[in-house]
């Protein structure tokens, strides 16, 4: 299929790009990877006049390590590049555990960390990610304005999102890992790249005398938006994360957290027991990493498996 | 697709029954509604634009009211067609008397063709549950004006 007829330009700098999102901000569209949009356009699903492709922006795309401890991502990021970067793997270990579960290889090839962000798929991994580890995104507009979008309330709805039409998302931070902490990421799919049936991702900390200090759920492509987990955090909240308190928290989630959609992959108590399963399996290797020792391998009422 | 679902109005259940067939409260609380007319005693026509994220259309919309049980139950009979594909079907909806309001329960089911049924099937459930219910929500704040306001 063929996309119908759009303009198209590749501003040099990101001020030049704004401001063409500023003048027509009701029909340009800005294109990261292109691996979401233009099969819509392709598909004749949306129709955007303008394509303001990005790739020819500086500075847009890069990771590095913040003072804190956190890192930083440039929106224009290849997904490949982060899969792949050993820092993104040692300090934010749930965005390289998720990363190869986004579509396939190629598709990370060219799809970008915040193209992924700025689509806003209820069935994509990295907006659930970025929501468990608290990430915040920064949005500029043209005058050389701009602000941070905490995770939290980037996601309105489906396919929906707090940036303007006229700004552009262009770095994410990730905040640095608490002491203790461990982070896990599972998700099913009908063939290995396909949408997620459901994805879970799960950040605990666990506290010196072992018990749970905190806990973060997160699911996708169960709602309209990447979903906090909150009733299943809260069951884990003070206690030490026993199989059985860990059965308790996932059940919790799929009981009272959930109320997923039916199609023809899944239907809505299939979701619903993916959820229980998969945030039971998360969880169980998040508290497996986490802990306060270097090389630590899990406590040891781990020793019986689960 | 088959949706269903139930609803408390803070309303008693003639004022629900009256704004539930009135075009205009229902043009009010349809999401995306850009006209909604009465054309015979139980058969209505509308247009309504739907977007969702980058994918936007309009849609004509006929409804047909069949078995009427004033203030009780009723069902439509639902065609809606436009760009990107069409719907029909059937929806059914009852009220009930609840403590200081209303409860509505409602069953529809929809056949859905075109090509928003190919390319957007994994969203149309969760699409058209949050339109119910958003849809829902502004019928109930559309109801409460008008009894309080009378």
């Amino acid at each position: 299929m063929k996309p119908p007829p759009f303009e198209y330009v590749v501003p040099d700098t990101l001020e030049e790009a704004l401001e063409i999102l500023a003048e027509r901000r009701s029909e340009a569209k800005p294109l990261a990877g292109g691996q979401s949009l233009v099969p819509t356009m392709n598909f004749r699903l949306s129709e955007p006049g303008l394509l303001v492709d990005l790739r020819r922006i500086e500075n847009l795309a890069g990771i590095r390590g913040t003072e804190d401890g956190g890192l930083e991502i440039g929106a224009m990021t290849l997904q490949a590049d982060a899969e792949r970067s050993p820092l993104v793997a040692e300090r934010t270990p749930l965005l390289a555990e998720a990363l190869p579960w986004v579509a396939h290889a190629q598709i990370r090839n060219r799809g970008t960390v915040g193209g992924s962000l700025a689509h806003a798929d209820p069935a994509a991994e990295l907006p659930a990610v970025a929501l468990a580890l608290g990430a915040r995104v920064e949005t500029c507009r043209a005058g050389g304005r701009s602000r941070w979008i905490d995770a939290e309330t980037l996601w309105p709805g489906m396919f929906a999102t707090a940036i303007e039409p006229e700004e552009l998302l262009t770095r994410i931070r990730f905040p640095p890992a608490a002491p203790g902490s461990g982070f896990a990421f599972r998700e099913l799919a009908r063939r290995s790249g396909d949408f997620a049936l459901v994805g879970v991702a799960a950040v605990v900390r666990l506290d010196e005398d072992g018990r749970c200090g905190m806990a973060r759920i997160t699911l996708l492509s169960v709602a309209d938006r990447p979903l906090v987990a909150n009733e299943g955090a809260k069951v884990l909240i003070g206690r030490i994360p026993t199989p059985a308190v860990i059965v308790e928290a996932a059940r919790a989630v799929a009981a009272r957290d959930v109320d997923p959609p039916s199609d023809i992959h899944a239907s809505a108590a299939y979701r619903r027991h993916l959820c229980q399963t998969l945030t039971r399996r998360a969880l169980t290797a998040a508290f497996d990493r986490g802990g306060d020792r270097p090389g630590h391998a899990g406590p040891r009422w781990r020793a019986g498996g689960w | 697709m088959r949706l269903e679902g139930e609803f408390t109005f803070h309303a008693p259940r003639e004022a629900v029954w009256e704004a539930l067939l009135d075009p205009a409260v229902i043009a009010q609380a349809i999401p995306g509604a850009e006209r909604l007319d009465r054309v015979d005693e139980d058969r209505y026509e509308g247009t309504m634009k739907v977007g969702v994220g980058p994918v936007s259309g309009r849609y004509e919309l006929r409804v047909r009211i069949e078995e009427k049980e004033p203030p009780e139950r009723y069902s439509m009979r639902i065609d809606g067609k436009g760009a990107l594909g069409h719907a029909s079907g059937t929806a059914e909806v009852e009220l009930a008397d609840e403590d200081g309001g209303t409860r509505m329960t409602y069953v529809s089911d929809l056949a859905i063709g075109g090509r928003i049924a190919g390319v957007g099937q994994r969203m149309l459930d969760t699409v058209a549950r949050s339109m119910t219910q958003r849809g829902l929500e502004s019928l109930e704040r559309e109801i409460e004006r008008r009894t309080s306001g009378s």
